[in-house]
């Protein structure tokens, strides 16, 4: 095996354990949040919660084999580390990027349901009897 | 709260136009609408005072809250899907005199602003 294409699977390995680790983190945490958007429905909560995170591993994964390719021949140990520092970099940007991505969709849905139940911003000035017809 | 009945000016050009945007806005709360001083309104309501409700906007809720000028509006906004967030910033204690300001004074001139703006009958 060249230096060359241990970069390349090493790099397919961090990136890879570095998506699935802020997936589950996303799918753990968020899941309290989404039960609480959908007023306890769980089961809901739980498939837009799953379909949130295929979507997360779709554009990550994504990214990290479009972002593969090197360019240029890698001779030594030293020059492997500085590739691979470059990509995992790019790598933890995109997902850091998308997981604020998410934090936002999950917030602006929880915005979006406590304002539908949210009271009246001001008091009556007065009552009056209505009589239905 | 289910629904509100607004009960506006017909006669003001201004408030058949806002009526006609209000009737096509998405809402969190019905809106019903009847026309002031009618029959419909009088037996809807049989203790309101029915002069006052041509000073400024009335929206009476289901259980017969009713709110009248800048609150009426602002129960409006909240009533609508896009604008609820807008209600509630603008009854902030920052922004509800403005709020306030500029509504009354909209009420007050409406037959002349409908006139500025080609909207009389």
């Amino acid at each position: 095996m060249t230096i060359g294409i241990a970069t390349y699977l090493l790099y397919l390995a961090i990136s890879i354990a570095l998506t699935v680790w802020v997936a589950r983190t996303l799918h753990k945490s968020g899941r309290i949040f989404l039960v609480d958007v959908f007023h306890g429905n769980e089961p809901l909560a739980d498939s837009v919660n799953h379909l949130l995170v295929v979507g997360f591993y779709l554009v990550n994964l994504g990214y990290v084999s479009l972002a593969l390719k090197l360019g240029y021949e890698i001779a030594s140990p030293k020059e492997s580390i500085e590739a691979l520092s470059v990509k995992v970099g790019t790598v933890l940007l995109v997902l850091g990027g998308m997981h604020f991505f998410n934090l936002f969709i999950f917030s602006r849905m929880r915005h979006r349901a406590t304002m539908r139940n949210a009271p009246p911003p001001v008091y009556p000035d007065a009552f009056t009897p209505v009589q239905e017809v | 709260m289910s629904t509100l009945t607004m009960l506006y000016d017909p006669s003001c050009g201004l408030c058949r136009r806002v009526q006609g945007w209000l009737a096509e806005q998405p809402k969190l709360v019905e809106i019903k609408m009847i026309p002031i001083k009618t029959e419909a309104a009088r037996q809807r309501y049989p203790k309101l005072n029915h002069e006052l409700t041509a000073d400024d906007l009335t929206v009476v809720s289901d259980e017969g809250a009713v709110y009248f000028g800048p609150k009426a509006w602002l129960m409006v906004l909240w009533a609508l899907c896009r604008y609820r967030d807008w209600a509630y910033r603008l009854a902030t204690p920052r922004l509800l005199p403005t709020t306030r300001r500029v509504v009354s004074m909209i009420s007050e001139h409406r037959y002349q602003i409908s006139r500025a703006a080609g909207l009389a009958r």
